[in-house]
């Protein structure tokens, strides 16, 4: 575990940030801090990176309790950007650089590296006044990791990049997991992060509702829908499955099975074999994150409504 | 201590580096030399402002006729005219004006009638010259001819102060403490409020343009305060080491050239007239007056005030800039903080008038006010206690501004949106993080 965070509860003057979080995030891997605008999860990371501190709770970073030498493994792209206008683009690195606690020559060769990568080596002497919002952006994320954090928290990083430049960043995001990194990625668009974490933690009005690998959080709620394409006869609800959403066009048939009681797929396929269709495709329907959210919201307000 | 370093070397370097700032430091000297150069050039020169101008005398009694004294600026001609006859020659000469002179049973009056509105110092001239024949006939009158009166005008006092010091009885001559005391506390006040308002839009930039979250994970709140004042400190100080270079360069040239201008101008003015001696001499005193004093120690005293005063109100334009979103919001704050400053540029001149005085003691202890005061009243000699007392008070007076700005800083700078009140503010001082 890279970080084991117990007990957490942070107050504002007069409204409750966090309450009592509990939450483990391993080592290597992203993991998705997701939750609507306000829910927490910013006053979280503010917590991590040493910029506030907690009210009561305990954090312990690989095992040992966060101090503030933890903040030079941590690189943080917050979700306002800024950068100082005036400054070139290598000063600026280098300053953030040296900040962040490596030496001014390590520095230097690990830009080289970046700049390389990014194809930026002419804009190294410019102001950042004079750079387009999208070359900003990767001079930001370069400040975020120039100096191989082993943790990388990244709050909204995509809001604002254009679709080519957040497909360099999701490319940069995968090779710095792949070298080892933990990325810890808060986002309120949750269907960003499907595709692109291991891991999730659910935050709604400062209190965890629920986190997991997104495989198991899928599984579990899963309510046991399919979507079949065939042709041939129309399919009508039986003893195993209701049919619903049913489309047709030029013979091709369109739906989604409910199961009845649990099967697997297997009893599935052999029960649809023996209708008269043909089957085009065939594929479990797993909810959504947005849908999992709603449901873990009411579940939740539920429980606390019967408590 | 790291961390205060490199922020101090960025926010110096950014500043240094700038085209603008070496601009700046060698052009505005020349602009103040040029600004009262320019006075000086026109003072001693009226004539290029002020045009010529000639008056024409009618004098009833006949008592001033060919008598007053033409000048540079204005210029007498004499003629009888009956009145009614004014309007016609005003309109058909070049002249500015007449000069009527009414003699009605021995009682003088005088009217100038002119085209336009005459300046004060037209008016003031005319009545001098004609004050002075008046007076001059008076003086005859009772027995005093003119080699007398000149004799008596020519008299003049200079004082000379002596002031105890530690070997004795010292001259001191207070024209000369006066004009360096005020140099040094005009250079006081300027280099706050300039480098004051430095600080408080660099924490702003810092705060709109949201580097200071980036920032505020590496390092402490009050590193990065500390490190924005003194780097900026520092480009104060370079800015004036500068100066003192170029002052020490070409001081030695032009003072020689000032007193050469002096001793030619007096030589001239005994040859013409044998006046202005003792004005002259004056201005002589005060230039050898500065030699008297102990510059170095002056300067390293200037380097404590100014660096101490900037402390004490740097760290308050520090916490100023974090409480606001936009540099327009600062005017409400801004207003207890300059008030003092402007108090007591106003009170120095009180100062120069009694250095010793328990207000100016009061006052060189108050570290709002000392800075400028005591560079007012050091070039005057003042007990070593009180000087250790003074400068002892604003150490504390900046450790305390130090901490209260920090504690006002590390909330503000992350908090964003609605002004903050002063209860608000008050409020953060005792907030956990």
């Amino acid at each position: 575990m890279i970080l084991e965070i117990e007990n957490l509860t942070k107050t504002y003057q007069n409204h409750v940030a966090l309450r009592n979080i509990n939450l483990n995030i391993k080592k290597g891997g992203i993991f998705g801090l997701l939750g609507p605008n306000g829910a927490g999860k910013t006053s979280l990371i503010r917590i991590l990176t040493n910029i506030t501190e907690a009210d009561s709770g305990t954090i312990l970073f690989n095992g040992v309790p966060i101090n503030q030498n933890h903040i030079y493994q941590m690189g943080y792209l917050p979700e306002e950007r800024g950068l100082y206008k005036k400054m070139t683009v290598k000063d600026q690195l280098l300053y953030f650089a040296e900040l962040k606690g490596l030496q001014n020559k390590e520095a230097k060769i690990r830009l080289k590296y970046w700049v390389d990568k990014f194809e930026i080596k002419d804009w190294l002497g410019k102001k950042v006044e004079e750079l387009s919002k999208g070359m900003q952006q990767k001079v930001q994320f370069i400040a975020t990791v120039l100096h191989q954090p082993s943790l990388i928290i990244l709050d909204e990083p995509f809001s604002g990049f254009d679709p080519i430049n957040a497909q360099l960043l999701v490319d940069e995001i995968l090779q710095l997991k792949a070298n080892g990194a933990t990325i810890i990625f808060s986002t309120h668009r949750m269907d960003s992060v499907e595709l692109l974490c291991d891991q999730i933690a659910l935050i709604n009005k400062s209190e965890k509702i629920l986190d997991g690998s997104v495989n198991e959080i899928q599984q579990q709620f899963k309510q046991h829908k399919f979507a079949l394409k065939y042709h041939g006869q129309v399919l009508l609800n039986d003893h195993l499955f209701k049919i619903s959403k049913e489309t047709e066009s030029n013979g091709i048939h369109t739906c989604l099975l409910e199961l009845n009681n649990a099967m697997t797929n297997n009893q599935i396929l052999q029960a649809l074999l023996q209708k008269n269709i043909s089957i085009l495709s065939f594929g479990e329907q797993l909810p959504s994150m947005e849908e999992i959210f709603i449901q873990a919201v009411n579940q939740k307000s539920n429980s606390n409504l019967h408590a | 201590m790291h961390k205060i370093f490199l922020i101090c070397k960025r926010e110096y370097l950014s500043r240094v580096k700038k085209r603008s700032f070496l601009l700046m430091t060698l052009l505005s000297p020349l602009l103040i030399a040029l600004f009262y150069g320019m006075i000086f050039y026109f003072s001693i020169n009226k004539n290029i402002t002020e045009e010529k101008k000639t008056i024409l005398v009618c004098d009833e009694s006949g008592r001033f006729e060919n008598k007053l004294e033409n000048s540079k600026l204005v210029h007498f001609q004499y003629k009888q005219l009956k009145p009614a006859a004014f309007e016609k020659t005003l309109n058909e000469s070049g002249i500015e004006g007449i000069l009527w002179v009414r003699d009605s049973a021995s009682n003088l009056s005088y009217e100038l009638i002119a085209k336009e509105q005459v300046g004060i110092g037209l008016t003031n001239t005319i009545e001098n010259k004609l004050e002075k024949i008046i007076k001059n006939e008076a003086l005859a009158a009772k027995g005093i001819n003119e080699t007398t009166l000149d004799e008596i005008n020519n008299l003049s006092v200079n004082i000379n102060t002596q002031i105890k010091t530690k070997i004795g009885f010292e001259k001191s001559n207070s024209d000369a403490s006066s004009i360096l005391g005020f140099l040094g506390a005009f250079l006081i006040y300027f280099f706050i409020f300039l480098y004051g308002v430095q600080i408080m839009k660099g924490v702003i930039e810092e705060k709109t343009n949201r580097i200071v979250e980036v920032i505020i994970s590496s390092v402490k709140p009050f590193q990065l305060m500390m490190g924005k004042i003194i780097g900026i400190a520092l480009v104060g100080i370079t800015q004036f080491a500068i100066w003192i270079i170029l002052i020490m360069v070409f001081s030695g040239s032009v003072t020689s050239i000032i007193q050469n201008q002096m001793q030619l101008n007096s030589a001239a003015l005994q040859g013409i007239e044998g006046a202005g001696q003792g004005a002259q001499n004056m201005n002589l005193d005060i230039l050898q007056g500065f030699s008297q004093f102990n510059i170095p120690l002056l300067l390293l005293y200037f380097l404590f005030y100014f660096i101490g005063g900037y402390l004490f109100y740097g760290a308050l334009f520090a916490a100023i800039g974090s409480a606001v979103d936009s540099e327009t919001d600062t005017q409400q704050f801004m207003m207890p903080i300059t008030l003092p400053l402007i108090f007591s540029i106003v009170f120095a001149q009180h100062i120069i008038n009694d250095p010793n005085s328990s207000l100016s003691i009061w006052l060189s202890m108050i570290p709002f006010s000392s800075p400028i005061i005591m560079m007012v009243r050091l070039p005057f000699g003042i007990p070593p206690e009180q000087i250790a007392l003074s400068m002892i008070c604003l150490v504390i007076g900046f450790m305390s501004t130090v901490w209260f700005a920090g504690k006002i800083y590390r909330i503000g700078i992350l908090t964003y949106g609605k002004k903050p009140s002063y209860k608000e503010i008050f409020k953060w001082l005792f907030r956990k993080n």
